[in-house]
């Protein structure tokens, strides 16, 4: 009667397990894909639906959210329900959770390829989506807290503290970052604009990374890594210091996204310093789990899934160590825009992440199935390949970056940019290829993981419900401290679970304060005016075909910028940018200052056939805008929603927008004509002309006045 | 930057709600013994009445893990 | 299973992994190497148990002496049980054992499975660090008893002693921790939104500035409020002791940085000073949670009540009965089974005593004690049961009014750091700089003194040395716990670098209690006579016996005719036609001229002498070169012991001609010596491991209690040492003083920040970039050094 015979639930588990395998190995091929488009424009087969812009988001969102993300609920509803002592909160929740999840896979997948997206890297979905994404979240939430609620051993394990971290964090980031007001349905502008835009989305997506892609892995790894290892974890007081350091000091890295840009210095130092400072518990993370192997290096030599987890705790300890050290100004002044933080990432994702993943899929599958691992000689094939890709993966990027950014600074003596900018590009094109071949290797590792896997499920059957017994959490007072405490206590979750939620409301009320914020007083710039009907319209083109993810609108105050690019750009040039389009990353060159340095006609060229401009560029060709027709009929709502908010445009402006907007289209259309172009003035190639040749045009007036200021 | 109060407000009511968080795991002695959780973990609580053999396979697979 | 078995040597013990000898027992195709060991397999094989052998290998311990029958039958009696039990509610028990067997994680994992083996179990947790267990259990369903009996069943008995009467478990006072918390949070978002005013931010964005000022001001509250409280109380107590301690002029700084940063921010001419503050605070609580590490699983406060029984078995009306250790009355009879510890004096009624009072008196050889002797409380009886007659209650008994004698001089007088001191002379320079910088100022430029004086202040605080001097204990303390040192508090460090003469107990502690050297001299002893020696040794009890025994290393089971003992003499029989005996000159002679010499026993074949066995206390490993050490140190040495004057010679040579050696010494002749000591002007370090050293070792400045290995006696003192690292208590003195270098060496560093802050300071130029640059980099540059230091002080010595 005192022992409670309870089952945890392992179908949920199988189910996150082939989901990660599954978007792993589509989000790794979308990944090799996008790698050869960069030296193969032709790889994009002339469609919009398979073209770099649009393919690289979807690489993105497939790996961290649904890959990761996956791996992530695998581990969680399988540790989490052996560390409480019990089975899930509800199956009901289970399951929502499940299809909810993949569901938003799906729809992420279709629309991105269909060019909707928010234009801000790492949360393109648009906002039904992140609805979606809100409330999902919420279901994993009430699971989870649900079951710490009714568990059955009094002490919360350190991974669960992660877990809960990772939930209450991302949650608000998610809201914070995701608030936008929107035009249609699949359509949206952030609420936040330029700077600020740019601070939000940086902020947010650091603590993405961290919040994401680190904390609920690192519970995963206190939880796995002991049992694959048989052997408690090297310092459990070091896992719960490390654990409260990293909670307190992630949140504030974020900024050093945003070095040397338009952002406030004291905004960019908070960045550096939190960055830094972050090493101590990172490191302290990666110690404690390599300590943990102490003594068992001979296990390590025999256990593949150990040689995976070896691996991966490595390439976090190396990554956090790389991401603070490219945080200093210096560095990052080299780094930033490169191929080099496509290294650094990559060493977190295929390592880190990936390999902590294939490392618990070879230990958890056999358990749930009751059976042994196929085939140790496979996964230890699978370990050696893997490696070997990261390996060609990381290194020529590193190498390209490096090799880039100082082909970028390089002047002649005679004080003349040494390289153009696509000499830069074709000079690193065949490390490109030889990244493509690290990522397909680690793919090939993927597969042979999956038939491993489903020679093992064969092997044996699922214990949907595995049996389990422990004694029931005694209700009286625990042996010390005195009765009040012990309700106290076992009411804590639901007071967490309470918090969390009034935290999203609390969220959900912060998001009214940027309303009031509009009027915010970066230095504005009376030169810059509200983008016309046609320039925002062919905005909305750039964002759609993802052009920021090759092309930044960020000079920054160095030397070789200024003498590329033009006057070094101003926070002041962007407030009407919902959202901003810094980039992150210039596989192309910066286009902030792109306005009127080419004809008309030369833009209309180069998108239909990049290379007949600039020859050797790695461009895709754009030909279907010459003929998909501008949607005219958005306009009214677009610019009603710049007014709401606080675009000054005339009032009852959205009434005429059109007639202006067909007017400037035309006097294009005459511009191309006088060069021998034929085309009707409604076709999408117009408006992102017309939005190019104003990009960065406003300043150039009081550029003289500004140049004084430059430090 | 008024955004930065907005982030400033989004991030300190996390911080503190983690403060709370640490306050609580302290006061309810969840770290009065450092040792004991990390092996807990590493128990698998099978039920008491189990067939023999699978317990032999089970016991094996541990011995295994020791002696690799 | 059978995979286990082929991974173990042959001759190991399955249960407890000890060399099973002659008499191993074979079954379920494994080793044990006694029936107790079998059975605790046995129990565990029926309910299914036996992954306990598997989670980490020969995971027993060593069943050999069974647990006597009903031994823990006084816990049927409900007011023993009530004492014991924690929580009772209708239907549940809550009890907590002490279980010093726990040693791995089968242990763990056995203890909280016993619910499989008794279903009236509702959950087991275990506390390794304090080797602990608390068991929920149905009382409907099972006793108290029961559960003790369980677990003495699967090797786990529970340690129970007097002192358990309603034992209260200690709260969690954790309130320095949440100090610590809050302090950090309100730190780091403090620095945090202190960034724009050092990185300069932009005049347009004021408005912000002024927003992260005030939420500086509102974050600081808790810190200022809550978490230095710490340091107020401590300073209001020194006060009141009219002696200024160092956290007086800390308080003080806090106060008036506060009281500026909070004046500034009002008045919008600048961001204060909070985050310093608060960085401050947060540093210092830091180190105090250091220093204050307790040793979870160690006691300094035993008192006799922890050795002796909770319950005895009385004899009444031709009854037993177990009654509590405070209800035994004068003219009871009490049953003393064997292994027992005498509760109380009396005087022997039946059967023959022989009682060990090593533990109470040092000696080593037991006491034989004929009816109606008088028998004194804590000893322990080796021999078969016993009954006594009480004529002293345990609270009048001798053992006890000892301990109370001692106690009421226990408390030390109080000492105080030389950091106060040091930090005193540091304040009134302070104060002084400030008074003239004030009047410089006053002169020159009126406007300027307010802010001179109170930056002064703030900078010249002696966090710095607050620092360096926790940071240094708590580090120190560290590294000696990791050589198995452990001191009750920071003090004791600098006590014991202050001593200047080392007083040791004997037994137990140069010499390992129990196992003796045995020598013998005489004739060569043909194995055939090894033979007959160790059968007949085998028939006593005698620990010289079982010496003997074990050094024939023979166990023959053969005839024996016409045994005879004569208590505290000797012992004879004749072992295949041949008359051999053992004993005392007198006991074989029959002359007795020959005074008694303990520690030698003769052996005579047909009742003529062939030879001696001379025993000689084992001194413990590399003991006599630590001595000699010590020695060439000039540290004035003595030996206190409560043994005989056998090897006052050896031992005279071992320490050198200076050393006092003082022999039979009972427990108050020693305490007595140490005071004797401490007015001839000498800093005494006692070293003693018995109850019989207890006294000598609160009298004495530093009192270090010797523990073996899993050995819970450990008398109140001011550090247990475990017995195996006291050849390391030279470099642990070394180390003692190491620190007050250390600190100091700290302090002055930071006093070059200081001077430094302060230059500024006086000139009135103290902008809020230097003061944040200048405070918390001190702060955690001291930390560091004092950490590489006294980490270098102790690799130095080579302590782990």
């Amino acid at each position: 009667m005192q022992v409670e015979k309870f089952y945890y639930d392992n179908k949920t588990v199988k189910l996150f397990a082939y989901a990660t395998i599954l978007w792993g190995t589509v989000g790794m091929l979308v990944g090799l894909l996008a790698a050869v488009q960069i030296y193969l424009p032709a790889a994009n087969f002339g469609l919009p639906y398979t073209t770099f812009g649009r393919v690289r988001p979807l690489h993105t969102n497939a790996v961290i959210f649904a890959f990761v993300g996956n791996g992530i609920f695998m581990g969680v509803y399988y540790s989490l329900q052996r560390l409480c002592k019990a089975r899930m909160f509800s199956d009901v929740l289970s399951k929502i959770h499940f299809w909810g999840w993949q569901l938003i896979i799906v729809s992420a997948a279709v629309t991105l390829l269909m060019g909707y997206t928010s234009g801000k890297e790492y949360a393109e979905l648009e906002w039904p989506i992140d609805i979606a994404i809100t409330l999902v979240w919420v279901v994993f939430g009430i699971n989870m807290f649900g079951t710490i609620l009714t568990r059955r051993e009094s002490h919360l394990y350190v991974a669960i503290w992660f877990y809960i971290a990772t939930w209450v964090t991302v949650a608000m980031l998610h809201i914070v970052n995701s608030f936008e007001i929107p035009v249609s349905f699949m359509k949206s502008y952030s609420w936040y604009a330029g700077v600020q835009d740019a601070l939000v989305q940086w902020w947010y997506g650091h603590n993405a990374v961290a919040f994401f892609l680190t904390t609920p892995y690192l519970g995963i790894m206190y939880y796995f890594l002991p049992k694959a290892s048989n052997r408690p974890v090297y310092s459990y007081r070091l896992s719960i210091i490390h654990f409260w350091a990293l909670i307190f000091i992630y949140i504030w890295a974020g900024p050093h996204h945003l070095l040397y840009t338009a952002l406030p210095d004291w905004a960019q130092s908070v960045g550096v310093v939190f960055s830094l400072m972050l090493i101590a518990p990172s490191w302290g993370g990666m110690l404690n789990g390599l300590f943990t192997l102490r003594g068992a290096w001979d296990k390590v030599r025999e256990d593949p899934i150990l040689k995976f987890m070896v691996v991966a705790i490595t390439c976090y300890g190396m990554s956090t160590l790389e991401g603070p050290l490219l945080s200093i100004k210096s560095v990052n002044a080299i780094s930033h825009f490169t191929d080099w933080t496509i290294a650094h990432v990559h060493v977190g994702a295929l390592g880190w992440n990936g390999f902590l993943t294939f490392g618990i899929l070879y230990w958890l599958i056999p358990r749930i199935f009751g059976t042994t691992l196929y085939s140790k000689k496979l996964a230890t094939n699978h370990f050696w390949i893997g490696t070997i890709g990261i390996v060609l993966y990381a290194v020529p990027m590193y190498w390209a970056g490096f090799e880039q950014a100082m082909m970028w600074k390089q002047f002649t003596p005679d004080g003349i940019l040494k390289y153009q900018f696509l000499e830069t590009v074709t000079h690193i094109i065949p490390l490109y290829i030889t990244r493509s071949i690290g990522g397909l290797l680690y793919l090939s590792g993927v597969v042979l993981m999956i038939y491993n896997i489903v020679k093992t499920v064969k092997s044996g059957s699922l214990i949907a419900n595995e049996a389990a017994e422990a004694p029931a959490l005694s209700k009286d007072i625990q042996t010390h401290g005195k009765q009040y405490w012990h309700r106290w206590i076992e009411r804590r979750p639901i007071q967490m679970l309470v918090f969390s939620l009034i935290l999203v409301a609390i969220g959900g009320i912060i998001e009214l304060v940027p309303t009031f914020l509009i009027k915010s007083n970066i230095p504005t710039i009376t030169a810059v005016k509200p983008y016309t009907p046609l320039e925002l319209q062919g905005r909305d083109i750039y964002i759609k075909e993802g052009c920021y993810l090759c092309h930044s609108q960020m000079v920054r105050p160095f030397r070789d910028e200024v003498a590329r690019y033009g006057e070094y750009s101003k926070a002041g040039e962007f407030i009407y940018d919902h959202p901003f389009q810094w980039g992150s990353k210039r596989t192309g060159p910066d286009l902030a200052r792109i306005g009127g340095k080419y004809p008309d006609s030369w833009h209309y060229n180069h998108m239909l056939e990049p290379q007949s401009m600039s020859p050797g560029s790695i461009m895709p060709s754009y030909a279907w805008m010459l003929d998909d027709p501008i949607d005219t009929a958005s306009t009214p709502a677009k610019i009603r929603a710049m007014q709401t908010m606080g675009v000054p445009y005339p009032k009852g402006y959205d009434k005429q927008a059109n007639a202006d907007l067909m007017m400037q289209a035309n006097a294009i259309r005459i511009n191309l004509k006088i060069d021998k172009i034929q085309t009707t003035a409604n076709k999408e190639i117009i408006a992102l002309i017309a939005y190019l040749q104003r990009m960065g045009t406003d300043i150039k007036a009081v550029s003289k006045t500004t140049e004084a200021k430059m430090p | 930057m008024n955004v930065i109060i907005l982030l400033l407000i989004a991030s300190i009511s996390v911080a503190g709600l983690f403060l709370l968080a640490f306050i609580w795991s302290v006061k309810t002695g969840q770290y009065k013994d450092e040792v004991s959780p990390a092996i807990r973990i590493l128990f698998d609580d099978i039920p008491s009445i189990r067939k023999k053999p699978k317990s032999k396979d089970e016991t094996d697979t541990h011995i295994v893990k020791k002696n690799v | 299973m059978a995979k286990t078995t082929t991974s173990l040597t042959a001759v190991q013990c399955f249960h407890c992994g000890e060399d099973c000898n002659k008499d191993r027992i074979s079954a379920y195709e494994k080793n044990f190497c006694c029936s107790g060991c079998k059975m605790v397999f046995e129990i565990l094989d029926k309910s299914n148990l036996c992954d306990y052998y598997s989670i980490s290998k020969t995971p027993g311990t060593q069943q050999k002496n069974t647990i006597r029958e009903g031994k823990f039958s006084f816990l049927d009696d409900k007011k023993i049980a009530a004492s014991l039990t924690q929580f009772q509610n209708e239907n549940r028990t809550h009890i907590n054992f002490y279980l010093p067997q726990i040693h791995c994680s089968s242990c763990l994992w056995l203890l909280e499975n016993l619910h499989r083996l008794d279903n009236a179990i509702i959950s087991s947790k275990v506390n390794f660090e304090r080797k602990e267990v608390d068991i929920v259990f149905s009382h409907h369903q099972t006793s108290l008893r029961k559960i003790a009996e369980l677990l003495s069943g699967i090797g786990y008995e529970p340690y129970l002693s007097f002192n358990d009467m309603g034992k209260q478990m200690p709260k969690v006072n954790a309130s320095k921790i949440y100090k610590l918390g809050i302090a950090g949070f309100c730190f780091a978002n403090i620095m945090l939104m202190s960034f724009p005013e050092y990185f300069g931010i932009d005049t347009k964005e004021y408005s912000l500035l002024t927003t992260f000022r005030f939420a500086n001001l509102a974050l600081s509250l808790p810190v200022f409020f809550y978490s230095a409280t710490e340091f107020y109380v401590s300073a209001w107590k020194s006060i009141k002791h009219r002696f200024l301690n160092i956290d007086a002029p800390i308080v003080l700084a806090i106060w008036v940085t506060f009281g500026r940063s909070i004046y500034e921010v009002l008045s919008g001419t600048g961001g204060g000073y909070f985050d310093s503050m608060s960085g401050i605070v947060f540093f210092m609580l830091v180190g105090r949670v250091l220093q204050d590490t307790t040793y979870r699983q160690l006691s300094f406060e035993r008192d006799y009540t922890s050795y002796f029984p909770i319950a005895v078995t009385r004899v009444f009306e031709q009854k037993y009965e177990s009654i509590l250790l405070s209800e035994i009355k004068l003219d009871d009879t009490l049953l003393i089974h064997h292994e027992e510890l005498i509760p109380s004096d009396g005087i022997l009624t039946r059967g023959k005593a022989l009682i060990d009072y090593s533990f109470v008196t040092g000696e080593t050889a037991p006491v034989e004690k004929e009816m109606g002797e008088i028998v004194y409380a804590g000893g322990k009886q080796l021999g078969s049961n016993i009954e006594l007659l009480v004529i002293k209650e345990v609270a009048q008994s001798y053992l006890t009014k000892l301990w109370n004698k001692e106690n009421d001089k226990s408390e030390k007088n109080e000492t105080y750091s030389f950091v106060h001191l040091l930090s005193r002379y540091f304040t009134w320079i302070v104060f002084g700089i400030a008074f003239m910088a004030a009047a410089y100022w006053y002169v020159h430029d009126i406007s300027k003194v307010w802010n001179v004086i109170t930056s002064i202040l703030i900078i010249a605080c002696p966090c710095a040395l607050f620092l360096s001097n926790t940071f240094t204990n708590g580090n120190i303390l560290r590294r000696l716990s990791r050589n198995h040192l452990y001191l009750r508090n920071a003090e004791v460090i600098e006590r014991m670098a202050s001593i200047d003469c080392i007083v040791f107990d004997k037994t137990g502690t140069l010499t390992t209690g129990r196992f003796q050297q045995i020598v013998y001299e005489g004739e060569p002893l043909s194995v055939e006579q090894k033979n007959k020696l160790s059968v007949l040794a085998s028939q006593s009890v005698h620990p010289l016996s079982k010496a003997i025994v074990s050094w024939t290393g023979i166990q023959e089971r053969a005839k024996i005719s016409s045994y005879k003992e004569v208590a505290g003499y000797g012992i004879e029989g004749i072992v295949g036609s041949e008359l051999i005996s053992l004993g005392s000159y007198s006991f074989i002679t029959k002359d007795k001229s020959k005074r008694r010499e303990p520690s030698i026993v003769y052996v005579a074949i047909e009742e003529k002498i062939i030879g001696k066995f001379i025993f000689r206390n084992q001194y413990r490993e590399q003991v006599p070169t630590m001595l000699s050490q010590l020695g060439l140190e000039y540290y004035h040495m003595a030996v206190l012991s409560g043994d005989n004057d056998g090897e006052k010679n050896y031992l005279q040579t071992l320490m050198g001609s200076h050393t006092t050696l003082l022999f039979n010494q009972d427990p108050i002749d020693k305490l007595k010596a140490i005071k004797k000591l401490q007015e001839s002007g000498k800093k005494v370090m006692m070293i003693g491991d018995g109850l019989n050293d207890a006294g000598a070792l609160t009298q004495a400045d530093v009192g270090i209690a010797i523990s073996e290995t899993n050995h819970h006696f450990t008398p109140a003192s001011d550090g247990i040492l475990s017995a195996e690292e006291l050849p390391k208590l030279y470099r642990f003195i070394q180390l003692c003083k190491a620190n007050k270098k250390v600190v100091v060496t700290a302090f002055v560093i930071s006093i070059f920040y200081n001077i430094i802050g302060l230059s500024f300071a006086v000139s009135g130029s103290l902008s809020p970039i230097v003061a944040a640059i200048l405070m918390p980099s001190s702060s955690i540059s001291i930390v560091l050094i004092t950490f590489g230091l006294s980490n270098y002080c102790s690799n130095l010595y080579q302590l782990k």
